[in-house]
């Protein structure tokens, strides 16, 4: 220790003042004695504090078995009145599992204020470690971007998912509502869509949370009545139209949801809508609405999806900036540009369509005639038959032969406005030049041109040209035949496959049109599907097959392999197979 | 000193760890969670600046000072229930041993072998600080923190500590 510094035992250190000086002997004959006056002499101490008090520790304690998905807000009201997981192996993992790699978090919404509860999502595991605990898989695996939607989701009571058409709005809606169900947050959910898409949501409900109860609310008054008050059925869909229909029933019976979800929500854009005040007054604690056009003509139109999701948040006077603002944290919209980044992805939306009634009433009649002539026939039916009553039930798919309703058309119609309005252009393909016609007719509004062997090449050249370099023209209109092969349309970003061909091959030539390199984005393919038609049974057929070989495809006649074969023909209408002398 | 870990069949798991911020100084964060990686508690300490003279008067001891007895045991003591063990990411943290009857484990994310002692879980190598006479509790110890590999990967906890951290501070 050098002289005049020492530390005593402890932790404090101790400065003392020198003691002694040393005098060296050989400056003097004699030494010179300095005298110190000791007597009384305190040293200067100066005390560092060290390390030993022990800093202020905050105390936060969650409930036990509680998780990001549980409701830790205050519950707000609207209106008017597993076992132990795998050790992290990998293996077996199908397509659809939980992915481990990703790590999504569930952050807080901006209006949870208080610490405890800002830390109790903070402190949650990552989504798919959630997922994972709840044993709960997906039948395909998420993008990344539809877990982050999850996560924004999860945690809020008010929230727009504003995604772009085709990034499955639907299925994050429901993964979402499917753990709130698991941790027991939800019991009762309402989603509300338009008549139209009420069979898809009913399809992709059971794609996506398939153990989920669901009912659709329709029928008599008497039927709705009991549909509404069901107890124990987790998910009730109803359209528009019903809701607003059956406002007075829902307020009588007391109708309560735990969350309602709005798909299509720009129908209530408009505040003074009966649409609106009907969405409005059912009783609520979670809002959310799922629109890919949040903001169709003016920043009034999220005022109105606002009032909704969280009222009083947005009004009419706010500034573009001050709404942007005020709706961030309950607003979530994504691009394709943005979210998937690589050569373009291809997403298929399977769109399971009713038809109208009298659309229904024809076909049943068209179906029932056709398969008495078939079996009056007996042996002597032949495939050519069997294919005919085909091609005569899907052009009743298409258009009712009786009335000229169209279950497809007014799906499309109400697709074609969303991809008008983003300013985006459509491909749609039809195995029939009646069909383009008719379509054309009817889309007039969205300039729609066609493509078909039956015009010349100057012509076909002349709509390409069109197309591509004008605006107005978001929808073209091709056959399979002319405009499956040989076409470089992938400036859109949209292909619509109105009716189906009977090899895959061929609808998959017709989509790379729009799904090829230089594409400008991922593109959204739509293949519709009457429901509970002849359309459907082919595409179970094909869905099963389509690993089969080619060699019993084809793309023309009827008999020469069609995609099906003489049998499976046979088959889609329960008719025994023909002697093979006669299918020969 | 705190409880021995408890392996009971409802078995929880400490994760304590420090953030260094260069404005305030040095945070403490411990978070117990359940089988499933699911939070319990959280504790959190004020940040504890260091001084020149502190650096230059405790030397190479500062560190193990710092996290294993002003922090790490600081925040053990506030702990309610009783993890099968605390894991720790830091080797200043494994101080906090003489001041706990907890099992210390330290896991790090490496590429490497099994250390002597050590065990590797889901990529993660975990060592605990057991004496060699405890190699019973060292396999038992692996078969549970196995379990929370299941649910979480074994070095996410500390991430979620220092976001929570780092929330703190913004308030």
């Amino acid at each position: 220790m050098a002289d005049g510094l020492r530390t005593i035992a402890g932790d404090d250190l101790v400065l003392s003042t020198p003691r002694a000086m040393k005098v060296p002997l050989a400056a003097l004959a004699m030494p010179r004695v300095l005298r110190l006056p000791l007597a009384g002499a305190v040293p200067v101490v100066t005390s560092l504090p060290l390390l030993n008090s022990a800093p202020a520790v905050s105390r936060y304690r969650f409930p036990r078995h509680a998780s990001a998905v549980a409701n830790v807000a205050p519950p707000v009201e609207f209106a008017q009145g597993s076992a132990v997981p795998d050790s992290g192996k990998e293996e077996g993992r199908g397509a659809g599992a939980v992915p481990r790699l990703l790590r999504t978090r569930i952050a807080p919404p901006g209006d949870v204020v208080r610490m405890e509860e800002r830390l109790f999502f903070l402190l949650q595991p990552d989504l798919e470690s959630l997922l994972r605990s709840c044993r709960l898989g997906f039948p395909r695996q998420p993008f990344p971007f539809q877990l982050e939607g999850m996560a924004f989701l999860l945690p809020r009571h008010g929230a727009v998912l504003a995604d772009e058409m085709g990034l499955g709005k639907s299925m994050q809606a429901i993964s979402s509502l499917r753990l709130l169900i698991h941790a027991g947050e939800a019991r009762r959910v309402l989603v509300v869509c338009p008549k139209g898409l009420v069979s898809n949501w009913v399809r992709e409900l059971g794609d996506w949370a398939s153990e989920i109860p669901v009912a659709v609310i329709e029928g008599d008054p008497q039927k709705r009545r009991w549909l509404w008050s069901l107890p124990d059925v987790a998910v009730k869909i109803a359209n528009y139209e019903s809701v607003v229909r059956d406002r007075e029933m829902v307020a009588e019976l007391g109708v309560s949801f735990d969350l309602v979800v709005l798909d299509e929500a720009q129908r209530i854009k408009n505040r003074a809508s009966q649409t609106s005040h009907a969405v409005r007054s059912l009783s609520r604690r979670r809002s959310w609405a799922l629109t890919g056009t949040p903001v169709e003509n003016s920043s009034d139109d999220l005022v109105g999806i606002f009032e909704f999701v969280a009222p009083g948040q947005l009004h009419e006077q706010m500034s573009p900036r001050e709404m942007g603002s005020a709706a961030a944290d309950h607003v979530l919209r994504r691009t394709k540009d943005k979210v998937l980044k690589d050569l373009p992805p291809r997403l298929n939306r399977d769109e399971r369509i009713e038809l109208t009634p009298e659309q229904r009433e024809t076909y049943r009649q068209a179906e029932e005639d056709g398969v008495l002539r078939l079996a009056d026939m007996g042996r002597s039916a032949t495939i050519r038959h069997v294919f005919e009553l085909v091609l005569r039930l899907k052009q009743v798919c298409n258009f009712d032969t009786a009335t000229g309703e169209s279950a497809k058309l007014d799906c499309l119609q109400s697709d074609l406005e969303e991809i008008q309005a983003s300013g985006r252009k459509a491909l749609v393909f039809s195995q029939w030049v009646e069909t383009l016609g008719r379509l054309k007719t009817a889309l007039g509004r969205f300039g729609a041109l066609e493509y078909h062997g039956g015009m010349s090449t100057a012509a076909r050249d002349e709509a390409i040209r069109r197309f591509k370099h004008q605006k107005e023209h978001s929808v073209l209109l091709l056959s399979y035949g002319a405009g499956a092969v040989g076409l470089n349309l992938q400036f859109s970003q949209y292909v619509f496959l109105f009716d189906r061909w009977w090899n895959p091959a061929v609808e998959d030539q017709a989509i790379n049109r729009a799904h090829r390199i230089g594409a400008a984005g991922a593109v959204t393919v739509s293949r519709y599907l009457a429901a509970d038609t002849i359309e459907e049974r082919i595409d179970e057929v094909l869905r099963k097959k389509r690993n089969l070989s080619e060699a019993i495809l084809s793309q023309t006649e009827p008999g020469e392999g069609t995609g099906l074969t003489v049998d499976e023909l046979f088959a889609l209408f329960k008719l025994p197979p023909p002697a093979r002398a006669a299918a020969a | 000193m705190q409880q021995q870990g408890n392996e009971s069949s409802d078995p929880t798991f400490g994760f304590l760890t420090t953030v260094d911020s260069p404005t305030h100084g040095v945070f403490g964060g411990y978070l117990v969670v359940d089988a499933g990686g699911r939070p319990l508690e959280f504790h959190c300490t004020t940040p504890l600046k260091v001084s020149r003279a502190q650096q230059i008067l405790y030397g190479a001891t500062l560190q193990g000072h710092l996290h294993g007895r002003q922090i790490g045991a600081a925040l053990l003591a506030e702990g309610g229930a009783a993890p099968v063990a605390v894991l720790i990411d830091s080797e200043a943290m494994l101080h906090v041993r003489s001041h706990t009857l907890l099992p210390v484990a330290l896991v790090q994310r490496l590429s490497g072998e099994e250390g002597s002692g050590g065990f590797v879980i889901g990529g993660v190598t975990v060592t605990p600080t057991v004496t060699p006479g405890e190699k019973g509790d060292s396999q038992s110890l692996r078969r549970l923190l196995e379990i929370l590999a299941g649910a979480v990967d074994l070095c996410e906890p500390f991430e979620r500590i220092r976001s929570a951290i780092e929330e703190a501070q913004r308030h």
